[in-house]
C-alpha cells in the first residue's frame, strides 16, 4: 500500500472533523436571537473610532530594540542545549562560554548606547501637547 | 613569536573594536559632542588597521611563504593575500574620509554616530574580502550595506540626503534579496554554502545545470549592486549626489572596492572557470558585456552632467567597467592572475585617486560655492594647492601618463590583451579618451575660466587639507611605487586561483 493514501486520509479526515461539527451544530442548535450577541466585544466594551489610527513613532523604537533580542534568543537557545553536554565532553570553557559572551556583550554595548541616547524612555510630543490643548480651547 | 590564528583578522577586529568604543564613549555622555576625541579615536582605528593589514600582507600572512591561506570558524572565513590587500584599500580610505569629516561636521549633531556607522561599514567590508562562505558573504555584505543606508541619509533635515538615503536602501533590499535567492538556487543544487563545497558539488550537478546558472546569474546581480555595475547602477548618482561628499567618497571608493573583492573570490572560488563554463554558464562572457554596457554608459552619462559631483558618479561606474575586465578577460588556462591582480591594482589607486576626488567636493561644499561646473570657474585664484589636487586626480583619474592612474589603467588593459581580450581593451581604451574631455572640464573651470561673480573663501579647514592633500601624495606615490603594488596583487590573485 502507498504510505501517501495514509497522509491523504489524514487530510481528508482533517477537514471532514470540524465542517461536520460545525453543519452538525448548525442544524440541531436553538437559535436566540439577541442585541448582546452582535456587538463586537461581547464583554461590553463599546467599540470607539476606527481600528486606522497612527501609532506612536516611539514603538517603532521599542519594536526594533525588540527585534534585535529576539534574534538573539534564536541563536542562544541552540547554545544552552548543548552547553552542559559540550562541557562534559571536555570543550574548554573558552570556547563554550566566551564567544557568546562576547555576542551578548556587542549588543550590550548598543543597548546602553540606545538607552544613554534616549530611546526607551518616553518623550512627550511638543506637537501632539499643543494640538491637544487647542482642541481643548 | 607567532600569533594565534585569530589574529590573522586584526584589521577587521580593530576596526569592530572602534566602532564599540565610540559607541561607549558616547553612551557615557550622550548630550555633548567632543568632536576632535572621536575623530582622533576612528582616525586611530582606522590607522591601526591600515598598519596591521599591511604588516600582514608584507610579512607574507596568509600566503604561499607562510603556509597558505588561514581558515577560521569552520572555515567561514580566509585570511589571505588578497584579503589583505583589499584592507589596505578600506583602512586607508577610511582613514582619509574620517580625517576629511571632521571639518565636514563641525557643529552637526550624532558624531559619534557617524564615526561609528564608517567604522562597522569599514569592518563589514574587511569581512568581506575575508569570506569564504556564502553565508559569511551575506551577512558581511549586508554589514557593510546597512551603515551606509543609514550614512546616505545621515544629513537628515535636507531632502535630498533623505531621498538618496531611501533610493539607496530600496534598491539595495530589492538587490539583497536577488542575492539571497540566488545563493539559495545554488545551494539547492551543491547542498553546500563553502566555496570549495561549492565547486565541487557543481560537478555533478547533472540535470541542475540550469539551476545552477539561474544562481550564479543572480549573485552576479548582488555583486553589481554593491559595485554600482550595470543593471544595479541606478542608486549610484542619487546617493552619491544626495550623500555628505566624504560619505559619497567612502561608498564610491571603499564600498566599490568591497563588492569586487567578494565577486572576485567567490566566481573564482566557487564557480571556477575551467569546470563550470564547459557546463555553459560562461559568467566571463557575462562580465564581458556587463563590463562594456557599464563603462560605456558611465562615461557617456558623465559627459552630458552639468553637476560635478554626479559628474563623479557617473565617472564612479564608468571606473565599475574598468575593474570589471578583472572578472571578464578570463579563460582556462589564460594569465587569469595577471588580470585579476591588476584589476585589484587599479582598484587600489582609483581608492586613492577617487577618492581624493570626493573629498575635493567635500571641501567645496564646505565654502558653499556651488555645485556646477560654472561655480568652480576661477576657484584656483583662491585656493591653489587644492585645485592642484584636485588637478592630479581628474588627470589621474582620466588616466594620462604622470599619475598613479595611467599606470594602473596601463596593466589592466595590457593584461587583457594578453589575455585574448583586446576588444575589451579597445573599449576601455577608448572610454578613457572619452572621460578626458568631462575629467578636463573640472581642471578648466578651476584654472582657466574667470569667476562670473567676485567670491571669497572663508576657511582654510585643516581637516579637509590634510585628507585631501594625502591622497594626492598617495596617487603620486602609486607612480613610482606601483611595481610593488601590481607585483603583491597579481601574486595574491595568482594564488587565488592555484
Amino acid at each position: 500500500m502507498n504510505q501517501w493514501i495514509a497522509i491523504g486520509m489524514l487530510g481528508v479526515v482533517g477537514v471532514a472533523l470540524p465542517i461536520g461539527m460545525m453543519v452538525a451544530s448548525a442544524l440541531i442548535r436553538p437559535r436566540v436571537p439577541e442585541q448582546g450577541k452582535t456587538a463586537t466585544y461581547e464583554s461590553g466594551e463599546v467599540p470607539t473610532g476606527t481600528a486606522r489610527i497612527q501609532f506612536n513613532i516611539q514603538y517603532y523604537m521599542v519594536a526594533l530594540l525588540f527585534l534585535v533580542f529576539d534574534i538573539e534568543t534564536v541563536l542562544i537557545f541552540p547554545w544552552t542545549v548543548i552547553y552542559r553536554s559540550a562541557l562534559a565532553e571536555g570543550v574548554s570553557l573558552s570556547k563554550a562560554l566566551v564567544p557568546m559572551l562576547v555576542f551578548i556583550g556587542v549588543l550590550v554595548v548598543g543597548l546602553v548606547w540606545a538607552w544613554r541616547n534616549g530611546a526607551v524612555s518616553w518623550v512627550t510630543s511638543p506637537r501632539a501637547l499643543r494640538r491637544k490643548t487647542e482642541r481643548q480651547q | 613569536m607567532q600569533l594565534p590564528s585569530w589574529a590573522a583578522l586584526g584589521p577587521a577586529l580593530v576596526l569592530a573594536l572602534t566602532a564599540l568604543v565610540l559607541l561607549g564613549l558616547d553612551s557615557i555622555d550622550p548630550d555633548s559632542t567632543h568632536s576632535s576625541a572621536l575623530a582622533g579615536i576612528s582616525a586611530l582605528g582606522a590607522l591601526s588597521a591600515l598598519g596591521l593589514a599591511g604588516w600582514y600582507l608584507l610579512a607574507g600572512t596568509g600566503q604561499a611563504s607562510t603556509g597558505g591561506p588561514i581558515l577560521l570558524y569552520g572555515d567561514a572565513l580566509v585570511v589571505d593575500g588578497m584579503s589583505l590587500f583589499f584592507s589596505v584599500i578600506f583602512a586607508s580610505v577610511a582613514a582619509m574620509v574620517i580625517v576629511a569629516s571632521y571639518d565636514y561636521l563641525k557643529g552637526r549633531t550624532y558624531q559619534a554616530e557617524f564615526y561609528s556607522l564608517v567604522m562597522l561599514a569599514a569592518t563589514g567590508m574587511t569581512l568581506m574580502a575575508s569570506s569564504n562562505s556564502l553565508a559569511s558573504v551575506f551577512v558581511s555584505l549586508e554589514l557593510a550595506s546597512l551603515p551606509s543606508y543609514a550614512l546616505v541619509a545621515f544629513l537628515k533635515r535636507n531632502e535630498g540626503s533623505v531621498e538618496a538615503g531611501l533610493k539607496y536602501f530600496l534598491i539595495g533590499a530589492v538587490s539583497s534579496a536577488v542575492f539571497a535567492f540566488g545563493i539559495s538556487l545554488v545551494y539547492a543544487v551543491t547542498g553546500s554554502l563553502l566555496l570549495s563545497d561549492v565547486a565541487s558539488g557543481l560537478v555533478d550537478a547533472g540535470d541542475f545545470v540550469g539551476v545552477a546558472g539561474v544562481g550564479v546569474l543572480l549573485i552576479a546581480g548582488g555583486f553589481a549592486f554593491k559595485t554600482a555595475s550595470v543593471p544595479f547602477h541606478f542608486w549610484a548618482p542619487e546617493a552619491y549626489e544626495g550623500a555628505p561628499a566624504p560619505i559619497s567618497a567612502f561608498l564610491s571608493s571603499a564600498s566599490k572596492a568591497a563588492g569586487f573583492a567578494v565577486a572576485f573570490r567567490v566566481f573564482v572560488e566557487a564557480f571556477p572557470i575551467a569546470s563550470v563554463v564547459p557546463m555553459g554558464i560562461d559568467w566571463p562572457l557575462l562580465f564581458a558585456v556587463l563590463a562594456v554596457v557599464t563603462m560605456t554608459l558611465g562615461n557617456f552619462a558623465a559627459a552630458t552632467q552639468e553637476n560635478v559631483k554626479r559628474m563623479l558618479a557617473y565617472s564612479s561606474i564608468g571606473h565599475a567597467g574598468y575593474a570589471l575586465i578583472g572578472l571578464a578577460a578570463l579563460s582556462q588556462g589564460g594569465p587569469n592572475g595577471q588580470v585579476m591582480g591588476a584589476s585589484m591594482a587599479h582598484l587600489l589607486v582609483y581608492g586613492f585617486m577617487n577618492t581624493g576626488a570626493f573629498l575635493f567636493i567635500a571641501l567645496v561644499e564646505h565654502w558653499e560655492v556651488g555645485r556646477t561646473f560654472e561655480d568652480y570657474n576661477g576657484l584656483a585664484t583662491k585656493a591653489p594647492v587644492a585645485c592642484t589636487a584636485m588637478t592630479v586626480f581628474m588627470f589621474s583619474l582620466a588616466g594620462l601618463p604622470p599619475f598613479g592612474g595611467f599606470l594602473s589603467k596601463y596593466a589592466l588593459f595590457y593584461s587583457a590583451v594578453q589575455g585574448g581580450f583586446w576588444w575589451l581593451a579597445a573599449v576601455g581604451a577608448i572610454n578613457s579618451a572619452l572621460s578626458l574631455f568631462y575629467y578636463s572640464r573640472v581642471v578648466k573651470a578651476m584654472w582657466i575660466e574667470e569667476p562670473s561673480t567676485p567670491f571669497e573663501l572663508e576657511s582654510k579647514p585643516v581637516g579637509l587639507y590634510v585628507a585631501v592633500m594625502f591622497a594626492a601624495v598617495g596617487t603620486l606615490l602609486l607612480l613610482p611605487g606601483f611595481g610593488p603594488v601590481v607585483e603583491t596583487a597579481q601574486t595574491a590573485a595568482t594564488a587565488l586561483f592555484a
